[in-house]
């Protein structure tokens, strides 16, 4: 090694370097640069920024803990090191309402978004076939002309074809934006895709209390819990919030200790905490809880008139339900009737006590009725908007100046699904779809496979993505035009969920982008400026900045959490705060009424996918503790984090109950074949007394073909082999109404965390 | 006096959603090991959620632990270690010296609670990933020991900071990466030796027991049964 050489790798070393790991940044012959420093940080001192969590769609405020570090980064063509701040750790921003300082596991994993291996870092056009991944690295100016040039036609009067959007349900100004910016094109579709996507909850809410929104609960007051499947403690509505007040509920007020009950058929993360579990059938959750209702009333512990207008829309709730008589309810349920008549005793004698219904009993092709049942029931009890119940986060939908632009005849289609884009895709009407652009949502992955989603976007001529990572969806793209990291961008979120007071959450970037990407939002606002038009005039703003500015200052006026006397005053307070929470009542868009129906929803049994006699088996995908629908598969610390029930790391598994399995020839551990009428896949065996005899259920988010190292290949995706059926009502996917088969094909593999559990002490657990 | 740091950890508010799982691993550069080595037995997680089946099918209960190293007066895994790797700090911790371990394994075979893990190659992060690490913590190399230190270096920069500001430490200003992020408020982390602290408190209370306590360990985590 020749001295000059040797002195660059000593000094790269030794400044670059605090982890023997980094040490290839100065393997000899690299030429090795080092940049001027962007920030002004001092080394080895932690400044704590906030931002928002993006992980899913609670909201949560982060703290961010940024440290002084070297990353190696290409400026001009050239790469090299340089000083920046770094992302060291995420936690909870402690002033924040909704989380309060915590965070969920899979919150903690996204420092692993920003800094993980497989992100894009510049622009890219497709060179190889649709899906094949094969790409080319593009200038920005050259992928914004481009981008320019495919949609700037579109956005004429005469357009012949239209622009579709597909993200996923946003709020806050992203939204806004995107609509403004969907407003220039005639015929457009913001088409919004989510596949646990509480569509059935929102309008069963409508319907009930007048509010299409998820709720929030005071579980912190309340004396007991019912919880039809919904997954309150791990991934459902606002988990973290739920479970800072679930802690509370046991053990947080001194001689009270709330308790809790569980309906669903395989105990979940949440099931297993309760202190009573019921297994009903598959589909008669609302069944169960007119049950409950019935007792309530024939009881005299409530008369029917306390549930309100929530009542009416059940058949026969002012008669006092004489169709839902404890031993009938239990015919078609499995709950025996004396728990029936003691869950509605309990309910009534220790309140406040509240009823949660959730995920997959709102999945089935009754899903509106069982929550219809559960809402009415909780108007009952008494429950709605006191303390120890339900309530809704008061929303700011309203405030700011970037409402959707109206315009006369060329509105665009804002409540679009991914079924009715592929339909339009496949037969060209209303209007054939020219282009498609792609944030975040990813449905070739999330959809059953008889929606065709696939088949349907490779029809579309041109298709861009603004993902941070090629998937199944945003491969199919012929640019991709990749995003900040959240940790990266400005975020604004508006929490539907979560607190008592209205919440906006926002936070300016706690980071410097590490790679050559650019803001989503403020590469639609270029695009817009450069279109011209009726579009640049929906957005006049330079910067995605500029507009969170406009839109969030008109909170000044309002009693909240920032006192400031100029609105720059109070733009710095809240980017410093992390947001802004009211401290009194806040102009609200006005309930809507219930619209549309006067009829009560009539008690249908539930229909499942597939003859029984062929396919004896309720399948039940649920949403895992570690990656939600799938996205967060690419993140290695939950991969690797055990699953809390299987204790499986690393792949995917199918639960069968251990009789089951018994008959079925089915070890621990064997490979097993599930089959639907719509599809087939294998997967390793976990035996779990936690789950009825006639279910099996698998875990969503393996099984990705196109998601970077950590997840493709791996696994094996639930949601290929459902079917279609739906909730007639509002048209939303019934995901656990699909029957399968199970054989056993042969020895399989399953990785397991296998250190523990150790002895339990009979003094351990006062059970 | 000296600190005395210690743990409770209430299994009545503890949900399974291993939080402190992913953020132990955050704070302290546990490197991931990967399908192949994880199904070896060799993925390391200094905390873990121990979990066990009672009754049968429909009258099925779960019940689950959050186990870290119970950091014991009295640890097994000290007197073994042979080059004195594994010592007893002044603040009651048992800490790990990683340049002295020469990779023996007695003092996991000591352990009666399995919270100590062993190196099995050498730690590697796809880059950019190395990005998270913590400048705090060290990495450990193959061949090493390893296991939950109570995110001393959390203590180290609070009790710096106090120092500086001439005011003894607060009761709760020092919090383990998994306690602070435990969304139900189960873990609470303290001075033991303070009888005002919070932990001293929830220590006492009669739902309070340690796990293995019959052979001897004295483990400063204390669990608070559950009630039901």
């Amino acid at each position: 090694m020749r001295r000059r050489t040797f002195l660059m790798f000593s000094a790269a070393t030794a400044a670059g370097a605090m982890w023997d790991v980094a040490v290839e940044h100065g393997a000899p012959g690299k030429e090795l640069v080092r940049f001027i420093p962007e920030t002004k940080l001092i080394p080895g001192v932690t400044v704590w920024r906030p931002s928002v969590c993006a992980q899913c769609a609670a909201g949560c405020g982060l703290s961010v803990r940024v440290v002084e570090g070297d990353a190696e980064v290409v400026r001009k063509g050239q790469s090299g090191l340089i000083k920046v701040g770094l992302a060291k750790k995420l936690e909870g921003n402690p002033g924040h309402p909704v989380n309060r300082g915590k965070l969920c596991a899979r919150g903690q994993a996204g420092l692993q978004v920003t800094y993980n291996p497989d992100r894009l870092s510049h622009p890219l056009r497709r060179t190889g076939p649709r899906g094949s991944g094969q790409y080319a690295e593009v200038g920005w100016e050259e992928a914004l002309g481009e981008l320019h040039a495919r949609l700037g036609p579109l956005a004429s009067p005469s357009a012949t074809s239209s622009l579709a959007f597909l993200t996923p349900p946003l709020r806050g100004q992203r939204r806004a934006l995107i609509e403004n910016f969907l407003s220039g094109f005639d015929g457009s579709a913001l088409v919004s895709f989510e596949f646990f996507d509480d569509r059935v909850l929102r309008e069963a809410n409508r319907l009930s209390f007048g509010r299409a929104q998820l709720p929030t609960f005071d579980l912190a007051q309340s004396n007991v819990v019912l919880s039809f499947g919904a997954d309150f403690l791990g991934t459902w509505n606002s988990p973290v919030a739920q479970s800072l007040s679930y802690g509370t509920m046991r053990q947080g007020r001194s001689g009270v200790r709330g308790k809790f009950v569980q309906v669903e058929p395989r105990i979940s993360q949440t099931g297993a905490s309760s202190d009573e579990w019921i297994p009903a059938r598959p589909g008669t959750e609302g069944e169960l809880a007119l049950g409950i209702a019935h007792v309530l009333m024939s009881e005299h512990l409530r008369p029917a008139a306390a549930a309100g207008s929530a009542g009416r829309w059940i058949a026969g709730w002012s008669d006092g339900l004489p169709e839902y008589r404890p031993e009938a309810v239990a015919w078609k349920t499995s709950v025996a009737p004396e728990t029936i008549r003691g869950l509605a005793r309990q309910l009534a004698t220790h309140s406040p006590a509240v009823a949660i219904v959730g995920g997959a009993p709102l999945a089935q092709t009754n899903g509106l009725f069982t929550a219809l049942a559960v809402n009415a029931l909780n108007a009952l009890l008494g429950s709605v908007g006191k303390p120890g119940g339900l309530q809704f986060t008061p929303q700011l939908g309203s405030i700011g100046p970037a409402a959707p632009a109206k315009s006369k005849s060329n509105a665009a289609n804002l409540s679009g699904n991914i079924q009715t884009l592929a339909q339009q895709i496949r037969t060209g009407k209303p209007k054939p779809v020219g282009a498609l652009l792609i944030y975040q949502a990813n449905p070739v992955f999330a959809a059953p496979p008889d929606w065709q989603v696939k088949e349907a976007l490779v029809k579309v001529p041109f298709i861009a993505s603004f993902g941070s990572f090629t998937d199944e969806t945003s491969s199919l793209a012929d640019l991709i035009l990749p995003d900040h990291s959240y940790l990266e961008s400005w975020v604004d979120d508006l929490p539907e969920s979560g607190a008592a007071e209205a919440v906006l959450s926002l936070a300016p970037p706690a980071l410097e982008p590490l790679h050559h990407t650019r803001a989503t939002p403020d590469v639609l606002l270029d695009l817009a400026h450069r279109l011209g038009g009726p579009v640049a005039k929906a957005l006049p703003w330079k910067t995605y900045e500029a507009m969170l500015q406009d839109a969030y200052t008109p909170l000044r006026h309002l009693p909240g959490s920032v006192s400031a006397a100029s609105d720059d005053e109070f733009w710095s307070k809240v980017k410093d705060q992390g947001g802004w929470w009211s401290a009194g009542p806040v102009p609200e868009t006005k309930p809507t009424a219930a619209r549309g129906r006067s009829q009560p929803v009539k008690n249908q049994e539930p229909e499942f996918d597939g003859p029984a006699q062929d396919f004896p088996f309720h399948f039940l995908p649920f949403p895992s503790q570690q990656f939600g629908d799938g996205r967060h598969a690419n993140l290695p610390w939950l991969q690797e984090m055990p699953d809390l029930l299987s204790t499986a790391m690393w792949g995917s598994w199918v639960e069968i109950h251990p009789g089951t399995a018994q008959r079925l020839g089915i070890a621990e551990g064997d490979l097993v074949e599930v089959s639907s009428p719509h599809g087939v896949l294998r997967a390793p065996a976990v035996l779990s007394p936690g789950i009825a005899p006639d279910v099996v259920a698998m875990p969503v988010g393996q099984g990705h073909e196109r998601y970077g190292r950590y997840a493709s290949g791996r696994g094996a995706n639930p949601m290929a082999i459902l079917g279609t059926k739906t909730e007639p009502e509002t048209g939303a996917l019934a995901w656990a109404a699909t029957r399968v088969s199970v054989r056993r094909i042969g020895k399989g593999e399953l990785c397991l965390f296998s250190v523990g559990p150790l002895e339990w002490g009979a003094k351990q657990l006062k059970r | 006096m000296s600190r005395r740091w210690g743990m409770v950890i209430d299994l009545d508010r503890c949900t399974g959603c291993e939080a402190c799982v992913v953020a132990c691993s955050a704070e302290n550069n546990i490197a991931t090991a990967g399908e192949s080595q994880a199904a070896k037995g060799r993925a390391i997680h200094w905390i873990r959620v121990e979990r066990s089946w009672e009754g049968e099918f429909p009258n099925v209960r779960v019940r689950f632990r959050p186990v870290p190293c119970q950091q014991c007066d009295a640890a097994p895994c000290e007197p073994v270690c042979p080059t004195y790797a594994s010592y007893h700090n002044a603040e009651g911790l048992n800490a790990q010296v990683y340049n002295r371990c020469i990779g023996t394994r007695y003092c996991a075979n000591a352990c009666p609670y399995t919270g100590r893990f062993f190196n099995w190659f050498q730690p590697s992060w796809d880059k950019p990933l190395q990005l998270q690490l913590n400048p705090d913590v060290s990495i450990r190399e193959a061949g090493v020991m390893e296991k939950c230190t109570f995110c001393y270096q959390r203590a180290l920069v609070a009790e710096s900071q106090a120092e500086a500001e001439k005011r003894p430490l607060r009761d709760g200003e020092v919090s383990p990466a998994c306690v602070q992020s435990c969304p139900s408020g189960a873990m609470v982390f303290g001075d033991l030796n303070d009888p005002a602290s919070a932990v001293s408190r929830l220590a006492g209370l009669d739902r309070g027991v340690k796990l293995l306590e019959e052979v001897g360990t004295f483990p400063k985590i204390t669990y608070l049964a559950r009630e039901s």
